[in-house]
């Protein structure tokens, strides 16, 4: 039941982006009646996503009728926003698809070019021009913590490289794996001449 | 004796003539009608909701789709169908009683939903549809109100179209003692007096509460529905086994 209930929020949160970016419901057009099945695998669970005219509908389900499913672990789903990961990972035997894969790609690319108009929205509650400056506030709020991100991430990568060492740095890591591979290269070559000198003998 | 026997049923706890139990029932479904929504979200506090969510997603429904949403009362499994099944589909909204037709029929008007969805009138002992007419039948919290059960579910089985399937969700037994017990005390004394002080009607909601412990268990309505003819018949418990899922197919 509670996931049941996690999905109805989901739902709920995707119905209310095709009202903050109407051009949404255009985009899923293409899919509109089409079922994409979800499987997460390390999650063991199915989610089946469904657009019609009316909304968007979610649910946790175990139904096998479908017309494109996708499968995979978390990590392996979250990388397909990057499309020219998709080949890869099939190969990799890390995604699954079956069915119509245009209905996946359908709805993966309709959420990506989603365009919220904030200020717009925003701009019926608060009025047009303190709804623009909120906004721009949050913009700057939002590439100032990204600054302050990278910030401090650069300045405990460094202490813990260089100043306390507890980490070695990238180059240090690329020396080592080369060396490893180096000396693999040399064990298999002496376990060869072992084998022929064995052979010999 | 036994022709007195065949000729009473169950009406809560009380035991009445089969003839009158239609029409008793349909009384407290008149008396509630109007406030059934509200009454369904206060008493269960909300989780109706989820319990219908998991009924839509066992349903395998799709475009084009034929449903019989049965004893569909205010329609809230109907709205969802009706925009899953598509303008090729349809959606029968069928229900003993004119009242909760009527709230139903409002409700779904004034979401915008019409075009695929008709409203029934129907006795479900006897569905007024010919043979292989339905893809799925649904009959939400209404079994428990029908008066001969094993009839229905045969009605039921004649109209699905082979590869239909039937899904019942009501009432049942808690799979635990405690909660069995907690249960017990929340239907016979804080439901009917909910019932009473915003429904103004508590014997309806003692009525509801006596049906609900009157109603098969899991197994029972599972034997049932396969003496019916369903085949690959299953249910899954939900909060616990207060309400129970069951689903049937006809092949």
């Amino acid at each position: 039941m509670l996931t049941n209930f996690i999905v109805a929020l989901v739902e709920r949160i995707l119905n209310t982006s095709l009202k903050l970016d109407t051009t949404l419901i255009d985009k899923l057009e293409p899919v509109s009646h089409k079922r994409l099945l979800i499987d997460i695998r390390d999650w063991q669970q199915q989610f089946l996503l469904v657009f019609t005219k009316q909304g968007i509908h979610l649910y946790s389900t175990n139904e096998q009728q479908f017309d494109c499913m996708i499968s995979g672990d978390i990590e392996t789903l979250l990388a397909l926003k990057n499309p020219a990961m998709l080949t890869q990972l099939i190969r990799q035997d890390k995604l699954d698809l079956q069915g119509d894969l245009n209905i996946a790609q359908g709805f993966s690319n309709a959420f990506s070019a989603m365009d919220i108009d904030w200020p717009e929205h925003l701009s019926r509650y608060l009025g047009d021009a303190p709804a623009q400056q909120l906004w721009q506030i949050m913009q700057r709020a939002k590439h100032q913590a990204l600054v302050t991100d990278n910030k401090v991430t650069a300045t405990l990568t460094q202490l813990c490289q260089d100043e306390l060492k507890v980490t070695i740095h990238p180059l240090e890591l690329d020396q080592f794996k080369q060396q490893t591979r180096q000396l693999k290269g040399q064990v298999a070559q002496l376990e060869q001449r072992i084998n022929q000198l064995l052979q010999i003998h | 004796m036994n022709e007195n026997q065949e000729k009473t049923t169950h009406f809560g706890y009380k035991t009445v003539a089969e003839t009158d139990k239609a029409s008793m029932v349909a009384d407290v479904f008149h008396s509630v009608a109007a406030k059934y929504d509200v009454m369904n979200d206060l008493m269960s506090f909300g989780i109706h909701r989820l319990w219908k969510r998991q009924t839509i997603a066992s349903s395998g429904v799709r475009k084009g789709h034929h449903v019989l949403d049965l004893a569909g009362g205010t329609g809230d499994l109907t709205a969802k169908f009706s925009q899953l099944v598509g303008d090729t589909g349809q959606v029968v909204l069928g229900d003993i009683n004119s009242s909760m037709l009527k709230v139903g029929r409002e409700k779904l008007h004034n979401l915008g939903l019409v075009g695929n969805i008709d409203y029934v009138q129907m006795n479900a002992e006897a569905l007024p549809f010919p043979d292989n007419s339905f893809d799925l039948i649904t009959i939400a919290f209404g079994l428990r109100n029908v008066t001969d059960k094993d009839k229905a579910l045969r009605s039921m089985y004649r109209i699905l179209k082979p590869g239909g399937r039937l899904l019942v969700l009501e009432f049942s037994k808690p799979e635990h003692e405690v909660l069995s017990k907690a249960y017990d005390f929340y239907s016979f004394n804080l439901l009917p007096t909910m019932g009473k002080l915003v429904a103004n009607d508590g014997d309806s909601y003692k009525y509801l509460a006596e049906s609900i412990r009157m109603h098969p268990d899991q197994d029972t309505l599972k034997s049932m529905m396969e003496d019916a003819g369903f085949e690959q018949t299953t249910y899954q418990n939900l909060t616990g086994g207060i309400v129970a899922l069951h689903r049937g197919f006809k092949y």
